[in-house]
């Protein structure tokens, strides 16, 4: 594994870059959003002097490159700015925030692997089995529905009619003391803190959105694993294993090695953009997670809140995709020696 | 022992076609492999050489299927065998090597591993002992360095050295019969005799039959004992090396043979013969190379010969075969 640090080194170094070219990419996007926070902020009975007063305090008469630079400036500080509408540092909203959609998407996509890979390679396995065509249809099922609408099908049965499931408020209990904040999320902290009611509390709150995000993204895993699966059980390398007489479970052991890269790599994708792709499903459970901050930022001119989430989001996705850089190397010898 | 080591008769793979009624790719296809020898079996492309291979593998390509015949394997039928009874056959008892050694090798697995995984799998070694088999193998099929070369990768190997080891993966087992399928095409021309020469001498220091099939005569003009001549699914043409080469009776197997003559008079005849492609149809009631045959009469358009003897051990399936 002598390949392994220097393998690191090099992906390590173009982190800085890619940060900042996303950082100024998100930059001007938002930039391009009509509407001026300051108008937004003073209410529509304010005076136009004070509107021109709070806009110059804001920085926002400032040529747009002036403005990147004082945001850039304020960064190598740790201050992501201020959110108008929470009147907090972004900083400290987005540390409350992000861990509860971080936990939320983890055990989403956790269930999403458990569904769609044993799925993609059962009907890999056997074409035009039973198996097969219940896969393809699901995956077909989960392409064309939408996930708030799977969510709020899961409420109404398991809320409304059985009743098995908490009410869709949040992710714990009202009634139940949140343990203290240690890693953000709330099964592991309240394990920490040995409290079990808030730990089966905040259990229970997850199981129907993790549901709603494994059922719906288990479906491109699903398609992902059978195609490469596919692929390499007709590729020379599994017919000349089955020439050779190796059996069948030891061909379909080699073919999954092969399989994987491609499969780690839908499944990166995946947990990267499922932060804010599961907005509608933290919408419809009440979650109070990042991606809900950042729409409440977009919608409202609000603009450190959606460059921080950004910003957030951009770290996270790059640090899974340095994860995957590793497997990859750990998986492949003909990666990066 | 009594009878061939390997029997192939009547056999018939059919593959299905877009247009009109399913094409026979091999038809009524007889072929014989003695214990210990070598047969050549030569023919153009398409002529359903791998096909075969491949049938008597019980691993015809999709769509194809077998709808006629046996394969035999010491009397015992290959193409009926249960699945579970094919896969101690496999690698154990017929072995295959194929023209792509890089793609047939798993990417991931040091090639030392993948032969010891034969080893394990088929001749019930554990992991140590399998490890001093593949070395030994290694060593016997010339790879320089076999301990390092053991933990290589496919891709760190060239195209010769990656079919040295599709080569001890075949042979690991003491297989009773090799085909190797075109196995030589992909590589550099001297690097094809040795990789050639090396097949030969470890199949008969193992007593392994050999089945080599090939596009290119020159190559069974050296190693083979036995010669058969494919065109367009069927033998045309079978009999001792000499025989075929020296007295070859079947108008093709001549024309094959001038095409890869040094005189470009006689390998102008092939270029002639190639341009006249227009074959008839795969029908039974002509004689298939008809559509090409400079020396065809009615009866070939009339009637389909059969393949007979025209002199010990040698056949020819033409009704007028050359005869000097």
């Amino acid at each position: 594994m002598s390949g392994l640090p220097k393998f690191l080194l090099r992906r390590l170094a173009y982190l800085i870059p890619q940060l900042f070219g996303i950082l100024l990419l998100s930059f001007c996007l938002i930039k391009t959003i009509p509407g001026n926070p300051a108008v937004l902020m003073l209410g529509p009975m304010a005076q136009p002097d004070s509107i021109a007063a709070l806009t110059k305090r804001l920085g926002l008469d400032q040529p747009l490159p002036v403005q990147f630079l004082i945001y850039l400036k304020d960064l190598a500080h740790g201050d992501l700015g201020t959110s108008w509408q929470t009147t907090r540092p972004v900083l400290s909203d987005l540390i409350d925030r992000f861990p509860a959609t971080i936990e939320l998407v983890t055990f989403g996509l956790l269930v999403a692997i458990l569904i769609g890979v044993p799925l993609g390679i059962l009907s890999a396995m056997r074409q035009k089995s039973v198996t097969a065509r219940i896969a393809e249809l699901y995956g077909l099922v989960t392409g064309a529905l939408p996930d708030f609408w799977i969510g709020l099908l899961l409420i109404f049965v398991f809320y409304t009619i059985l009743g098995w499931a908490p009410a869709p408020l949040g992710r714990i209990d009202i009634a139940v003391i949140a343990p203290p904040t240690v890693t953000g999320f709330l099964t592991i902290d309240s394990l920490l803190d040995g409290n079990l009611d808030a730990f089966f509390s905040a259990i229970s709150h997850l199981v129907l959105p993790v549901l709603t995000l494994g059922l719906i993204n288990a479906g491109p895993i699903m398609k992902m694993t059978h195609s490469t699966m596919e692929r390499m059980l007709q590729s020379d390398f599994s017919r000349f294993e089955v020439m050779s007489g190796l059996p069948r479970r030891l061909v379909m052991r080699h073919a999954l090695h092969n399989a994987l890269p491609p499969i780690l790599t839908i499944i990166s994708v995946l947990y990267g953009f499922l932060l804010g792709g599961a907005v509608l499903v933290e919408i419809v459970f009440s979650w109070g997670g990042a991606g809900q901050y950042a729409v409440q930022g977009v919608l409202n001119a609000d603009i450190y809140p959606v460059l921080g989430f950004v910003l957030f989001a951009a770290v996270f996705s790059l640090f899974v995709y340095l994860l995957v850089d590793i497997a990859y190397f750990l998986l492949d010898p003909r990666i990066g020696r | 022992m009594n009878g061939p080591l390997v029997n192939v008769t009547d056999l018939r793979v059919e593959f299905p076609s877009l247009t009109g009624p399913d094409v026979a790719v091999i038809s009524g296809l007889d072929l014989a492999i003695e214990p210990g020898q070598v047969v050549g079996l030569v023919g153009e492309a398409g002529a359903g050489k791998t096909v075969l291979a491949r049938s008597i593998m019980q691993m015809v390509p999709e769509p194809g299927r077998v709808t006629k015949g046996r394969a035999e394997l010491q009397g015992e039928d290959l193409l009926t065998m249960s699945e579970r009874r094919l896969q101690r056959v496999r690698g154990a008892r017929i072995s295959m090597i194929t023209a792509n050694p890089r793609g047939e090798l798993n990417p991931l697995l040091p090639v030392g591993e993948q032969i010891a995984t034969m080893a394990r799998v088929h001749l019930g070694q554990g992991r140590k002992e399998s490890r001093e088999t593949a070395r030994a193998m290694l060593r016997k099929v010339q790879i320089s360095d076999p301990d390092r070369r053991y933990a290589a990768y496919p891709h760190e190997l060239s195209g010769g050295m990656a079919q040295r080891i599709v080569i001890a993966i075949a042979l690991v087992c003491g297989p009773q019969v090799v085909i190797a399928d075109d196995a030589t095409s992909g590589l550099d021309v001297t690097v094809q005799a040795q990789i050639l020469m090396l097949l030969r001498d470890l199949a008969r220091e193992q007593n392994s039959s050999m089945l080599l099939i090939t596009r290119d005569v020159g190559i069974t003009a050296h190693v083979c004992d036995r010669i058969a001549v494919m065109h367009q699914g069927e033998i045309v043409e079978a009999g001792d090396r000499q025989a075929v080469f020296l007295r070859p009776a079947h108008p093709y197997t001549i024309m094959l043979l001038a095409a890869f003559s040094h005189n470009k008079r006689l390998r102008a005849l092939w270029s002639h013969a190639d341009a006249d492609k227009a074959a008839p149809a795969r029908g039974e009631q002509a004689c298939s190379y008809v559509g090409r045959c400079p020396l065809a009469q009615a009866r070939c358009r009339a009637e389909k010969p059969m393949l007979r003897m025209i002199a010990p051990g040698h056949e020819a399936r033409c009704h007028f075969p050359v005869v000097r």
